[in-house]
């Protein structure tokens, strides 16, 4: 618990080095804090504690979840290569602090043992998303991303904040264990129906947040308005802190009433992969098919989270990471190849069209983007593979069949349009120059990449410790 | 006790009560009054200098930063008024806690200066830059 403390502080420290007039300190001083956060998180290994009143509760999944986050966050900030030289239009200082206090919210979204913490984490979480998904200032999808992405949470907000009061009327509790025992007796025959109200509207909330459909209207907007890096910060962290957090209530505290939700999940999850595969098939521009992407892996997830069997969270947590990873992979290859053409063109390019031989002069470069993609499309030997594999199989322990069937038959559409751009990278002609990777920059490709490999062929590794 | 939402019917019906007032005596009052409409009587303001232009003129992007500035050091500030009031309590019940909230405060005070420190040193109170 003490990483949440020390990012706090590390936020604000990362605000006062920003006046140094040293661009240069702040990323290897921002992954030394997060590094660090990770290192007091893992502290908290094997010790059930509960924090500041009962508002806070560390165990084995808060620290697992967590340290998912921070991981993803380490990877981010790595590819985030300071944020260029423009001194006048960028605020390297001010991004990296808020990235740190939004890695606070996820924390506490996964740690939270009361609703009113689930409720700060996410805010803290959201309001740090609207500000970065705006900070590309001069750019007018930038703003229209952030105005639209803050309207629609806020109003996300409103429902889940409505529905805890609601659950707090129906329970008169806010701790999450009290409400599951209370639940449990209510259950059992007169429940008010203020409680069920109550749990949509959470559930709803939540769903908003991992850009689950029907509630992903946003997404794609918001995913291609923001700059890549923050696109990948959000498609990574605030994805894997939401799902922390349905995770919990839905194994937790709603257990009780599980008729009530189960079927709006199942319906759910169908609609979330169908049209989040389908959508992007038809999609040009490579960054908004990832944000469909994001859709159907969120549909993916929720397959698992409502397939209530014992290790349902190792396999949340491994697809998290999986999925996390090869994601930063490739809005890192993403962002280099279409910066390199953007000094060509007036515009950013970020259709598929601009890895057109993208294999010629820079095969680590493609070969980074295969790896991802095949992981993203769950090809054997990449972590993907087995993310899909353990979820699918819960699923079918559980009996849940018709989801199932359409998430395997989702999964292979989702072949057709991650390869698209593979065969872009390898098979197409063009023209991309030779792109001079930074060390770090390089390093963390080959990291990423080197990750979903070794995950992929053995995936106990990880699997084991969660 | 479980509560329904028919429970909270009484709720509904004082926001009714209040809000009816409220248009009852606004309607009653307009049509009760006299009225003389006179063009001074229907200027905005009846004295001081006459009004220029409409309200809708672009303002500098500083005025807003000091206003909202001005709101958030406002509001955090009120926290102390409600911590002042009890800290003679808990200095009379225990020390223990009466140190634990000072520190308290020592903590909420040291984070605002912090804050202070950065709208400085960002040159946001520089009016003219």
């Amino acid at each position: 618990m003490n990483s949440i403390i020390a990012l706090s502080l590390f936020g604000i420290a990362n605000l006062f080095l920003g006046f140094l007039n040293n661009r240069k300190i702040l990323l290897p001083a921002t992954l030394a804090f997060v590094l660090v956060a990770l290192g007091l998180n893992l502290a908290d290994w094997n010790q059930e504690y509960l924090w500041f009143n009962n508002m806070l509760r560390t165990n084995n999944l808060s620290v697992n979840f967590a340290s998912v986050i921070l991981v993803a966050t380490f990877l981010v900030v790595a590819v985030s290569r300071g944020f260029g030289d423009d001194e006048e239009h960028t605020h390297p200082a001010e991004y990296y602090a808020i990235m740190l206090f939004s890695v606070v919210g996820a924390i506490m979204m996964v740690t939270f043992e009361n609703l009113i913490m689930l409720f700060v984490g996410l805010e803290i979480l959201s309001v740090s998303m609207y500000i970065l998904t705006g900070t590309d200032k001069r750019n007018l999808r930038s703003n229209e991303a952030a105005l639209k992405y803050f309207l629609m949470g806020a109003f996300a907000t409103g429902i889940l904040l409505f529905g805890i009061a609601l659950i707090y009327g129906a329970t008169g509790s806010f701790n999450i264990h009290g409400i599951e025992a209370l639940v449990l007796t209510a259950a059992g025959g007169s429940a008010p129906a203020l409680l069920y109200i109550g749990i949509v509207m959470v559930i709803i909330g939540l769903l908003f947040k991992v850009s689950a459909a029907p509630f992903h209207f946003w997404t794609p907007d918001v995913y291609e308005g923001a700059p890549a890096i923050f696109t990948a910060f959000m498609s990574t962290v605030v994805k894997t802190a939401g799902f922390a957090a349905l995770f919990r209530l839905l194994g937790g505290a709603f257990t009780g009433v599980y008729g009530t939700w189960i079927y709006i999940l199942y319906f759910l999850t169908m609609l979330t992969l169908i049209i989040g595969n389908i959508t992007a098939v038809y999609q040009q521009s490579f960054k908004r098919m990832l944000a469909y992407s994001s859709i159907s892996h969120a549909g993916y997830l929720m397959l698992t989270a409502t397939a209530k069997v014992a290790h349902t969270q190792s396999s949340i947590l491994f697809y998290s990471l999986a999925y996390s990873v090869a994601t930063i992979s490739a809005f890192a290859v993403l962002m280099v190849v279409a910066e390199t053409k953007e000094s060509n063109a007036e515009k950013t390019n970020e259709n598929f069209d601009i890895f057109n031989g993208l294999a010629k002069n820079n095969p680590l470069l493609a070969f980074v983007l295969t790896v991802s993609m095949l992981s993203l499309a769950g090809i054997p030997l990449t972590a993907g593979f087995w993310g899909k594999f353990f979820i699918f199989s819960d699923a079918f322990q559980r009996g849940i069949v018709v989801p199932l069937v359409v998430a395997v038959l989702m999964s292979a559409v989702g072949i057709y349009y991650y390869f698209k751009a593979i065969i872009s990278a390898y098979f197409k002609e063009g023209d991309v120059p030779a792109i001079e990777l930074k060390p770090i920059y390089k390093i963390t490709l080959i990291v990423t990449t080197l990750l979903t490999i070794v995950l992929g062929i053995a995936p106990d590794l990880v699997k084991s410790i969660f | 006790m479980q509560y329904q939402p028919s429970d909270y019917l009484p709720i509904i019906v004082q926001l009714i009560a209040a809000i009816g007032f409220i248009v009852a005596t606004m309607i009653a009052t307009h049509s009760l009054g006299p009225k003389r409409n006179t063009k001074l009587k229907n200027e905005v303001f009846e004295c001081g200098i006459e009004s220029v232009g409409d309200a809708r003129t672009p303002i500098s992007v500083k005025y807003f930063l000091v206003a909202i500035l001005f709101v958030l050091f406002d509001v955090e500030v009120i926290f102390m008024y409600p911590w002042a009031v009890n800290f003679i309590h808990w200095v009379n019940t225990s020390a223990a806690v009466a140190k634990e909230m000072f520190l308290e405060m020592l903590v909420f005070m040291a984070l605002l200066l912090t804050g202070f420190v950065y709208v400085i040193k960002k040159g946001i109170l520089h009016w003219e830059k």
